[in-house]
């Protein structure tokens, strides 16, 4: 099937590019475009539509750049990508960077942060009464392997002591909480809350670590320090173009999840219901004054103090605000 | 048994509708049932709705199997040729083939990830599950020549090449064909496998990562069960051949049960560096692919900084605390998971003698459960056994029991006629011919079976750890992943693989002590 598609396409390129041949703009751009690979964090969601926006609508292209978009997935560590050459430039996560660049040495300057906030959260039914973390004392909850040492943090800053709750491994799946199996689980609240009011007919609620003493970005944009000085007028492109189809987004949320339901979307069978919800509730979590991936010296700073409470040694020089200045 | 095969047939569609119904009902009623065990009719009606999706995911996890197939059996038909050619080859890459063959998929996903683009992650994963099986069913195919025939052959003044080209090719299509049926569900394990981690938009793989946030438990199992029937499908694929071909049909499991090859009239010494070279091989191929491809050394540390990642420098002893308090909740729950699996193909296989329509009714859900993705079993464990060591050993278990089934069954139905008919003479029924003859006749499948399955009890064990307990080394792997910590990656994968070769050879040695 893919086959003959592609060789459908290839016919009509062929054609057009007979045409173009008559009517001249239309090839003329595929030289001049660079190569740029760029390597996501997750599955094809609304979490990254800004980008999808970018590509459907040229953007990228206008700014000499032929992108390659990676999806992300359990197995694919971003970070890695970025030092096999698999890709450009990534979307990571705060801790694992800064702990890759403090104990394996390794060359990362994060450049732009998609997340103001992380939408990491700890996510119940309204009905259990959790209001604070404070409130998670003698209940269960389920944490995915990877947070877990963060959400330790984050009991110890709200007083609680890891013997005071029953905590449980938590792989992707909410059909424990819906079903009150456990009381609260760690995840994105992007669209969990929405998903469990779905199945369980109860009202969810979340409270993001952010307002519990670990504040932090999410989806950071990040490359090798060798690319930063190689490829500096590329990197500046790709962060203009993602940040007019962010802004494009933000204008019209609901818009383009609905119009990539069937291409960009398609396959991984979310109920359009969900993807609207995703869409809505993250806008806040990434908007800025100064523009979205903005990183100003307050968030940098209470960025550096989480890590400072988790553990991780990092400084200033983590962060590289230099190509924020000149979109 | 030929009594009556009609009555027997109705008996089981009975049994199968029973079944059914009481699932449909169950399921259809019961809060834990819908919340967790939807009723057939709502998985059948949620795959229609989804008939688009699992169009476009079914084509591409059978493409993606397909290939891996094509590659996994070509390298492994054209290794066995060589292998038959020249044991000592075969010695000398028995390193390498065994670790092929006992390293947990799930330890190889991710790594393959790194350095592979587009489909082709998946697409290796797939090959690699394929080509162990496939390369040893040829292998003993090859090999089993009637010596007559060979007389003949050389009666008639043909060598070598006269000899491969009339009469073991030949004769080794059957067990070909064998290999290719253990290795085609196998395929589509890997593909499915590689495709959930690999962050590929197509495949039952990523249907399934994508499907599990949504709280829907009739697609779950839809996904699921589709996967299995495609894995199903590869098996009856080779069915038909190979019944064509042969109307014995030899089992391919066998192949793990033979002996090495020994080079003929070889020296002590020969065969001790071909052991060395055997042993030193797959570093050898580890370090080259390390130091030639120029990847930056904290993704892609050689064997050299992965040993003295353990041994030297101030993380070394954290490392190793870390590894062996993994290991140490890892392998009790293998080798649990092992021996149950072994013990359920035992009595399964011992049904099958005393009560065959019993054993006939269950072999289709075993079969289904047998193929179905472990990622894809991962949310019903869950749900039906909790997270706890239970869970664990279950999936150990699944993995476990139907390879070994398949042996220990073939063992039981080669018990020599005579044997059988002795017992029945002096008026023994079906359990005597159990005790007395079909137990201890099948001793060496039981080996066999052992060894053959030992590894895949860790695969059981390690993505359970990773997706539901959260312990172990599958949790450690996952873990490090997430922190860039690569050195405890390769040492943790190099220790599981050693841990499976240690198991295989292991049960090898028991068995020949116990076959002498």
């Amino acid at each position: 099937m893919m086959l003959t598609q592609t060789r459908r396409a290839f016919g009509k390129a062929a054609f057009a590019g007979l045409a173009a041949a008559a009517f001249a703009p239309m090839g003329r751009a595929r030289a001049a475009e660079t190569p740029l690979a760029f390597q996501s964090i997750w599955i094809n969601d609304p979490e990254f539509i800004g980008y999808f926006i970018a590509i459907d609508k040229g953007w990228y292209k206008e700014a000499g750049l032929d992108l390659t978009y990676l999806p992300g997935g359990p197995d694919v560590i971003p970070q890695a990508s970025l030092l096999t050459g698999k890709a450009d430039i990534a979307l990571t996560s705060l801790i694992e960077t800064a702990s890759a660049v403090s104990e394996k040495g390794a060359t990362f300057k994060i450049i732009g942060a998609q997340f103001q906030k992380s939408p990491d959260s700890v996510i119940s039914l309204e009905a259990t009464g959790i209001k604070s973390i404070k409130d998670l004392v003698g209940k269960t909850v389920a944490c995915p392997p990877l947070s877990l040492g963060t959400f330790k943090v984050l009991l110890g800053l709200n007083g609680v002591t890891e013997d005071q709750l029953k905590i449980v491994p938590y792989a992707f799946d909410p059909t424990p909480l819906a079903t009150g199996q456990v009381d609260a689980v760690v995840d994105f609240m992007t669209s969990l809350p929405f998903i469990v009011e779905q199945t369980s007919g109860k009202k969810a609620s979340y409270l993001l670590f952010y307002d519990f003493g670990l504040p932090f970005g999410q989806d950071l944009v990040t490359v090798n320090e060798e690319t930063l000085k190689t490829r500096r007028k590329d990197i500046v492109a790709f962060m203009r173009a993602s940040r007019k189809g962010w802004d494009e987004d933000f204008a019209n949320p609901e818009k383009y999840t609905k119009e990539y339901e069937n291409t960009w979307f398609k396959g991984n069978g979310y109920t359009p219901e969900a993807a609207l919800y995703h869409s809505r509730i993250q806008v806040d979590l990434m908007k800025n004054p100064n523009g979205v991936f903005a990183m100003d010296d307050a968030w940098i700073a209470s960025n550096l103090a989480t890590l400072d409470k988790v553990g991780v040694k990092a400084d200033k020089s983590l962060f590289d605000t230099s190509i924020l200045a000149e979109l | 048994m030929k009594t009556q095969p009609a009555r027997e047939n109705a008996r089981i569609l009975f049994g199968t509708l029973i079944f059914f119904a009481i699932w449909e009902f169950l399921g259809a009623t019961t809060s834990w049932g819908i919340a967790m065990v939807p009723a057939p009719s709502r998985i059948l009606m949620q795959a229609f709705a989804d008939r688009e999706l699992y169009w476009l995911h079914g084509t591409a996890t059978i493409q993606t199997s397909a290939i891996g197939f094509a590659i996994g059996v070509t390298v492994a038909v054209v290794a066995a040729l060589l292998f038959c050619l020249s044991p000592r080859l075969e010695l000398a890459f028995r390193g390498i083939n065994i670790a092929l063959f006992a390293t947990p998929a799930i330890v190889i996903g991710p790594l393959l990830v790194l350095f592979l683009k587009g489909d082709w992650p998946q697409t290796v994963l797939a090959a690699l599950m394929v080509y162990f099986p496939a390369m040893s069913a040829t292998l003993l195919g090859l090999r089993t020549v009637d010596p007559r025939i060979a007389d003949l052959v050389a009666a008639y003044g043909g060598g070598e090449g006269k000899l491969m080209r009339y009469v073991r090719l030949r004769g080794a299509l059957p067990d070909l064909f064998a290999g290719f049926r253990v290795a085609a569900p196998l395929a589509v394990l890997g593909a499915v496998l590689g495709e959930f981690g690999s962050g590929t938009r197509w495949g039952f793989g990523a249907f399934l990562l994508s499907a599990l946030p949504q709280g829907n438990p009739a697609r779950l199992w839809g996904i699921g069960l589709a996967s299995s029937a495609i894995a199903l499908a590869g098996y009856a694929l080779f069915l038909l051949p190979a019944r064509r071909l042969s109307a014995s049909s030899t089992a391919v499991t066998l192949a793990a049960v033979q002996k090495a090859a020994r080079p003929s009239g070889g020296w002590a010494w020969q065969r001790i560096a071909l052991a060395g070279i055997a042993v030193a091989l797959p570093f050898v191929i580890w370090w080259l692919a390390v130091t030639l491809t120029h990847v930056s050394p904290i993704i892609a540390p050689g064997p050299g900084r992965t040993v003295m990642f353990l041994i030297e420098g101030r993380q070394a002893a954290g490392a190793r605390a870390a590894l062996l308090t993994a290991l140490g909740q890892t392998l009790p729950v293998a080798l649990l998971g092992l021996l149950a699996g072994l013990a359920f193909a035992f009595a399964l296989a011992a049904l099958s003698l005393l009560a065959p329509a019993v054993a006939r009714a269950l072999l289709p859900i075993a079969l289904v459960a047998q193929n179905m993705p472990l990622v894809a079993v991962v949310p019903f464990v869950v749900l039906i056994f909790g997270r706890d060591v239970t869970a664990s050993v279950f999936m150990a278990m699944l993995v476990v029991f139907f390879p070994a089934y398949v042996l220990l069954h073939q063992g039981f139905t080669t018990v020599p006629r005579a044997a059988s008919d002795l017992v029945s003479a002096y008026g023994g029924g079906r359990w005597k011919q159990l005790v007395h003859i079909a137990v201890p006749y099948s001793v060496g499948h039981l080996f066999a079976a052992a060894k053959l399955v030992a590894p895949q009890a860790l695969l059981g064990v390690m993505v359970a750890e990773w997706l539901l307990s959260g312990v172990g080394l599958g949790n450690l792997l996952n873990v490090s992943r997430g922190g860039l910590d690569y050195d405890m990656i390769w040492a943790g994968a190099l220790i599981s693989i050693l841990i499976s070769v240690a198991a295989y050879e292991a049960v090898g040695f028991i068995e020949r002590k116990v076959g002498r």
